[in-house]
């Protein structure tokens, strides 16, 4: 990948992380982290794989929705003033998907249910001989500790979907703390090829390793996944050492070196 | 008139019924979790292999791809028995189904205690679990010839339906002119001193219990409720309204079934209506060879619904006898 492509890349992944602290800051909280960690995996699917009115995209984690709202301007889904209704009473655009959330096809709050979803609609397209549309499954590694996960990928690999693509932000993140302390999901990558998947597992902030991976994932015959390595701090050093990836708190002071920090990187 | 026990029995109605609808209708697709031949769609796999999909037994993943799927124009029947159609993937029929407000069928065999396969296969809470749910339609037919007109029925509802379905041989109860319902219940026979309001299997027991009260001079309703929701509020109020008292049965928990549907329309209207609810009493059915023996240990038999009437209805001394009624080989009578 030329050094242009990687630099305008780099600037996607950042955009979504702009609008992403400009949603949670009214709030002073919010799923920011997610953002964090997803941003460059997103950037590159949105520029370089997903098709809008063609492709599908599930969001598994609703709590990542904030990710899709943020590439709603580019992807001709959202307008970028609705983006201040973030989270707010009323909005359509609440903090965790609902069925009202624009961009994505499917979503939802209760975890681990997005792959199956992501399943019935690539299974859709094989039952109709569709071999154009292709499915994009948003997933997050602390989902996999939901059994329903490994039913949809046993499925998925059984039937040859080879229509669908996961993305996993593998940020080392769940609610009580890093995953990795939690539970054991490693290895991830040789848990899905023995599935019967290809499996990719990158720097989910490199994008050129993404770009890469993805380009492959996409010529498979059978389901693939993108295991993105991330963190939900990366992109922000002006983040307080340890602060709480999975809901983030910013505001003042902070949110104005968030956003300094960001639009300087992206000038 | 009543139609009275032992009733010719038919096998498959409702796997018959549903071919017949996917030869007029592309969209319908089948999914079983590992039962095929046992909720009948044996027929189905046989006829469309292309539109049959295996889950197996996998019952979250099949909801949630069941919704996807239903998302994209078609209209997926899911099969199962009643407990794994219902309480293991609760969460994805709500958040995958429900709330998105999808046309899934989902189709649970075997309720109540008519499996004598012990607390994990009777489906026992199944009705109260779908009533619960925004959007959900809940049907509980009785016989094969509601069975074969619900199935053709339930196609077009615009959102999600949850169809309980006996497993096995299926009683013809009514004729060729019935015609079920999804807006209407059914007043099978007209009575004023004590109403009974059936779904499923419990309807035949109600009809005989009926007949066993007329014989000692008691005016008994019956009203076939097949859907318990949306519930045709006017019928139940017009026929308690009637009545001096109402008797609900179902072979399912008296917690949040029909009895429990019926109860709160009875409290909303103020209608100050003695209620006895037929129907497991709280509690898990246990150690059973045979369902006969269940639906008699846990008060589901036709004698129950007879003491039911006779004690809300507070008359004096024994209650009438239910009849005993022989059961030749492929008939069937209510215990």
């Amino acid at each position: 990948m030329d050094s242009h492509r990687m630099k305008e890349l780099e600037r996607a992944a950042d955009l979504l992380r702009l609008r992403a602290v400009r949603m949670v800051a009214p709030h002073g909280f919010g799923y920011l982290g997610q953002a964090l960690s997803s941003a460059e995996l997103m950037a590159v699917t949105f520029a370089e794989a997903f098709r809008p009115g063609i492709d599908e995209l599930v969001v598994s984690p609703g709590h990542y929705i904030i990710v899709a709202y943020a590439a709603g301007p580019e992807l001709g889904l959202l307008s970028e003033e609705s983006l201040t209704s973030y989270g707010h009473d009323g909005s359509a655009l609440e903090a965790i998907g609902t069925e009202s959330s624009p961009v994505v096809d499917i979503t939802g709050g209760s975890l681990g249910q997005g792959l199956s979803s992501a399943v019935g609609l690539a299974l859709a397209a094989q039952l109709r001989h569709d071999t154009t549309r292709r499915v994009f499954a948003l997933l997050s590694d602390g989902e996999l500790e939901e059994g329903q996960v490994w039913e949809a990928a046993m499925f998925a690999a059984h039937r040859g979907l080879g229509n669908l693509v996961v993305l996993l932000d593998a940020n080392d993140s769940q609610v009580d703390g890093p995953v990795s302390t939690i539970t054991t999901l490693e290895p991830i990558a040789q848990k899905w090829e023995s599935f019967g998947w290809a499996a990719y597992d990158v720097d989910g902030h490199d994008v050129a390793a993404l770009s890469i991976a993805m380009a492959d994932a996409l010529e498979q015959t059978r389901p693939a996944i993108v295991i993105a390595r991330t963190s939900t701090s990366h992109g922000l050093a002006c983040l307080p050492e340890g602060a709480d990836g999975h809901f983030i708190k910013i505001s003042g002071d902070l949110i104005d070196a968030a956003v300094a920090e960001l639009e300087n990187r992206r000038a | 008139m009543l139609n009275l026990p032992p009733y010719p029995t038919v096998l498959k109605p409702y796997g018959r019924a549903f071919v017949e609808l996917a030869r007029q209708r592309d969209e319908i697709l089948c999914l079983s979790g590992d039962l095929t031949r046992q909720t009948e769609i044996d027929l189905f796999q046989e006829e469309f292999p292309e539109r049959f999909i295996h889950a197996g037994m996998a019952e979250a993943n099949m909801i949630s791809m069941a919704g996807a799927l239903a998302r994209r124009g078609f209209i997926p029947f899911v099969h199962t028995f009643g407990v794994f159609a219902t309480r293991r993937p609760l969460d994805q029929i709500v958040n995958c189904v429900a709330y998105p407000n999808l046309p899934v069928r989902i189709v649970g065999f075997m309720p109540g205690v008519s499996s004598p396969g012990g607390p994990s296969h009777q489906a026992i809470d199944d009705v109260a679990l779908m009533r619960a749910l925004p959007n959900m339609t809940v049907v509980d037919v009785a016989d094969a010839t509601e069975i074969r007109q619900a199935v053709v029925a339930i196609a077009d509802v615009p959102g999600p339906v949850y169809l309980r379905l006996k497993r096995g041989e299926i009683p013809i109860i009514f004729d060729r002119h019935h015609e079920f319902s999804l807006a209407h219940a059914h007043v099978v026979h007209d009575g004023d001193d004590v109403v009974i309001f059936a779904s499923g299997m419990m309807l035949s027991s109600a009809m005989s219990a009926a007949q066993s009260l007329e014989d000692v001079g008691v005016s008994v309703g019956v009203v076939n409720v097949p859907v318990i929701k949306p519930l045709d509020r006017a019928t139940i109020i017009e026929t308690a309204t009637r009545a001096r008292a109402v008797v609900t049965a179902e072979n399912h928990s008296i917690i949040g079934g029909l009895g429990s549907a019926v109860a709160e329309v009875l409290a909303e209207e103020g209608l100050a209506r003695r209620l006895r609810r037929v129907g497991l009493a709280d509690t898990f059915a246990e150690g059973a060879q045979s369902a006969a023996w269940l639906f008699k240990k846990y008060g589901l038999s036709t004698q129950d619904v007879v003491d039911a009437a006779w004690r809300v209805l507070e008359r004096p001394g024994e209650a009438p006898r239910a009849p005993t009624v022989a059961t030749p080989p492929g008939e069937y009578a209510p215990v």
